[in-house]
């Protein structure tokens, strides 16, 4: 049952992670908004996937949730980086370092 | 439809979002983090296959697209980032 809970509530925050790229404006905000509303969502569907049935996944799946936590975070960075870099200033001017 | 299927047209459904900020996004960081969307999101169907047909190697076909879907969008933003445009 708690994992019928878990696993909505990733669809959830996956649809969210969806609307940032609806609603926000300018690629920053869209990529702060889809960047942790994907991961959180991920994370929540794939702990719902352990709870619901563990023999089937295991800590094959522990690992794709860790690489995920890990990588998501480093690939925003990535892109937001690249896109400063290239000029793109987001709406409050962002000073260079 | 099982609570496989519609876990999966969820997920697929959702992806229609990003998809979208693909096809209209204006700058190429939009596309970019729409990849990186996507990508999550067909590791999590992947993984979701996995887990309810009990086949494993289909887990590690997640891991594997995951950490493409990872370099890719990396690599290309290092590229946008220095390309020769």
């Amino acid at each position: 049952m708690t994992s019928l809970a878990l696993l909505a509530g990733g669809l959830l925050l996956l649809l969210l992670g969806g609307v940032a790229f609806l609603r926000l404006q300018g690629p920053y905000e869209r990529l702060q908004g889809a960047g942790v509303g994907d991961i959180g969502g991920a994370a929540l569907f794939l702990i719902g996937l352990f709870v619901r049935d563990w023999s089937t996944t295991g800590w094959v799946g522990v690992l794709l949730l860790l690489f995920l936590l890990f990588t998501g975070p480093v690939a925003t960075h990535a892109v937001a980086k690249a896109a400063f870099v290239r000029g793109l200033r987001p709406k409050g001017g962002g000073r260079c370092p | 439809m099982g609570l496989k299927g519609w876990l999966e047209v969820g997920v697929l459904v959702t992806a229609a979002l990003p998809l979208f900020r693909l096809w209209k996004g204006p700058t190429l960081w939009d596309r970019l983090a729409a990849t990186s969307s996507l990508n999550v999101r067909v590791a999590l169907v992947l993984a979701c296959e996995a887990s309810f047909t009990g086949r494993g190697l289909l887990l590690d076909v997640a891991l594997a697209y995951a950490a493409l879907g990872f370099l890719g969008t990396v690599l290309l933003a290092r590229f946008g980032e220095r390309g020769e445009r």
